[in-house]
């Protein structure tokens, strides 16, 4: 029967993948969604065209790791690394430096697309903002390091995660002083809603800390096993997944939840951390990552699994969806890149 | 068009040691580390500074930061950790290159347990290293005033598990015995090197493997011990030995509610346990209230199969905690 023969796994089918030979740090694509990069702890972002994988392009960017990645506002990607740079890659693939800052590190970047767009990134304890022309605007200044960072749907608002929780600014705010949102310990991640109804973070003890807005009520949502690494929420916000468990867990924010709702699991049961996810930018589908390399998508109303990449790469360390949801970026700790076009044909 | 990674040839060099170096300002930490980093020793180490501009060698894994200092929420008083080591050590874990370990120095005033208690508690910075010792640098010259007049350095004593006495071309032969008695009244586990200018053989410093219990006990001196109860505040060392092999739930129940109550004055606590019908040696070791245990490989062919424990803090009450391990034995 021919049935038999067919491949398991999408990536077989749909995908292309490669060993890039170092840590897969991040992966994004550009906002024409024509250029996936993956951003790689030997310093160089891994360009590929999505549609036509078969020839990649290397580009020497940092001095060590890169250490964050994000879409330029405008063409090509911005990244940040332990040599303490903030730097552009072009569409032109030439390299271009937005800022530098010593022996300190740059572990996060975030972007708002656009003319008008935003460029953030952290060094320590500030934020430091830039136009989509590499003009510098203004910096931030937190209490303790900035771990995590998330533009709102808008673009006018930027939220950072710190010690203590985390505060929220005004991009474009003449007098800067940020929106404070207390909870001692230490936050290291943050997402915000997409209609703007709620902040959330990971916490060091395993935990997720959220406050809806604007009233700045609390959320607390616990019972993970490891770290919450990832946090994504769905289109309309109805939904936030998140790793950290032996499943993906996705919390509802709707119908009074997340409080005092049960989370849904989803593609669990092997008792494998799931490692990364990564919301379909349009669909009520979610990507999974998992620490022996397992990736999986999840359709949220059928519970649904479809596989993508078989176990063995090496934990899942990058996941991200093209822009318009028709293509998936894999990547592992162990230097497992892939693509997959997952369009309908 | 698959091109796969064979994870069975990606070999796992396994965790990286990771050696914290302590000492009062002025004690010579930077002229130690800048000696470690300018030896010709072929190893490649990172290292974690806070007070950029005094290190004089060109390194390109020296990352800068500021001590941060947190308090777990996991209702315990005396939890503190480094949340900028947890993201270094992370970050270092996503660069190609491999490096032979990582070195943090301390700011002169820092207290050496949150660094400490980073490495019992965080996941991930667990999996990937390993505490090889704590250094602790001391002007022989000054040590004994600072004593008198801070905690910090009295904690950064007691914390070694190697102490650089330094400047001793500054003091007579009288005064540096007499420094090291003091130094041994805090702490009589550590092994004390006697130094001009930090000058030292880095292997005295590096991959000292001091966390391995077994050495530290092994060495420990033999000393007369009074009964006498400590009441004040300055830090002090006993240790306790017993033959009946350890009853693993009796001795789990006394050492965590001895922790519990006395945590914040146990800085560490340090044991080889002979856990009853185990082949397999037990080590037990404890920042403040953090604790940690595992076998660590099995008793040597005729080697008598003792059960000891190592406490170092304020207000040891000698006579309690001899009673309190004593009745760990297990029924024979």
């Amino acid at each position: 029967m021919s049935e038999a023969t067919e491949a398991r796994f999408a990536v077989e089918t749909r995908g292309h993948s490669r060993d890039l030979n170092a840590f897969v740090v991040e992966a994004g694509f550009d906002r024409s969604g024509r250029v996936l990069a993956f951003a790689l702890g030997d310093g160089t972002l891994r360009l590929v065209d999505p549609l036509a994988p078969a020839s990649w392009h290397e580009s020497p960017v940092h001095d060590g790791a890169v250490l964050a990645l994000a879409a330029h506002p405008l063409e090509g990607f911005v990244s940040g690394g332990d040599d303490g740079r903030i730097k552009h890659l072009g569409a032109d693939r030439v390299v271009r430096e937005l800022g530098a800052y010593g022996m300190k590190w740059v572990e996060q970047v975030a972007t708002f697309p656009g003319e008008k767009g935003v460029i953030a990134g952290a060094v320590g304890k500030v934020v430091h903002l830039f136009d989509a022309a590499g003009r510098k605007l203004k910096e931030l200044a937190h209490p303790s390091t900035v771990t995590g960072l998330a533009f709102d749907a808008k673009g006018k608002r930027v939220a950072a995660s710190h010690y203590n929780g985390a505060s929220l600014w005004f991009v474009a705010a003449k007098s800067d002083s940020p929106r404070v949102l207390e909870w001692k310990g230490s936050h290291i991640g943050i997402a915000l809603h997409p209609e703007g109804e709620a902040v959330v973070t990971a916490m060091q003890e395993n935990a997720l800390h959220g406050w809806a807005l604007p009233d700045g009520k609390h959320m607390r949502m616990s019972g993970y096993p490891g770290k919450t690494r990832a946090l994504s929420f769905s289109r309309n916000g109805k939904w936030l997944a998140t790793s950290g468990a032996d499943a993906m867990v996705l919390w509802p924010f709707f119908g009074g939840g997340p409080m005092g709702k049960a989370p849904m699991e989803l593609a669990g049961g092997d008792g494998v951390l799931c490692t990364d996810v990564a919301f379909h930018p349009r669909e009520e589908v979610v990507a999974g990552g998992f620490a022996d390399g397992l990736v999986v998508l999840a359709d949220v109303g059928s519970s649904r699994i479809l596989p993508i990449v078989a176990p063995g790469h090496g934990p899942v360390s990058a996941l991200t969806w093209s822009p318009t949801g028709t293509h998936l970026a894999i990547g592992t700790e162990q230097g497992y890149a892939a693509v997959v076009d997952l369009s309908k044909r | 068009m698959t091109v796969g990674v064979n994870s069975e040839t990606t070999q796992d060099p396994g965790p990286i040691p990771v050696t914290v170096l302590t000492g009062y300002l002025g004690a010579g930490k930077t002229t130690l580390l800048n000696r470690i980093l300018s030896e010709q020793h072929g190893r490649k180490y990172a290292v974690v500074i806070n007070e950029f501009g005094e290190l004089g060698v060109d390194n390109d894994l020296v990352v800068d930061t500021d001590e941060e200092v947190f308090e777990m929420n996991n209702g315990c008083v005396c939890c503190t950790v480094r949340g900028d080591l947890i993201r270094i050590v992370g970050g270092l874990m996503k660069r190609r290159e491999r490096f032979d370990g990582i070195i943090i120095e301390t700011t002169g005033l820092a207290n050496p347990a949150p660094v400490a208690q980073t490495f019992f508690i965080d996941e991930g910075v667990r999996a990937r290293t390993k505490l090889d010792a704590i250094v602790t640098v001391v002007d022989a010259k000054h040590v004994l005033a600072r004593l008198a007049d801070s905690h910090e350095a009295e904690d950064q004593i007691a914390f070694a598990d190697v102490i650089v006495l330094n400047k001793t071309d500054l003091v007579s032969a009288e005064e540096l015995d007499a420094v090291e008695a003091r130094l041994c009244q805090i702490n009589r586990f550590a092994v004390i090197h006697r130094t001009e200018r930090a000058a030292l053989p880095i292997a005295q410093v590096l991959n000292q493997g001091a966390f391995d219990l077994a050495r530290v006990l092994e060495r420990e001196p033999d000393f007369l011990e009074d009964d006498a109860h400590e009441h004040n505040d300055d830090v002090t060392s006993v240790s306790f030995e017993v033959s009946q092999p350890i009853d693993p739930e009796k001795f789990n129940a006394w050492i965590g509610a001895l922790l519990a109550d006395k945590g914040p004055d146990l800085l560490r606590t340090k044991g080889i346990l002979s856990y009853q019908n185990e082949d397999r040696r037990f080590a037990f070791q404890a920042v403040h209230m953090i604790a940690d245990g595992d076998y660590i490989g099995p008793w040597k062919q005729g080697e008598k199969r003792v059960s000891r424990i190592v406490f170092i803090g304020r207000n040891l009450n000698r006579p309690q905690l001899r009673r309190g391990f004593e009745s760990c034995q297990a029924a024979s």
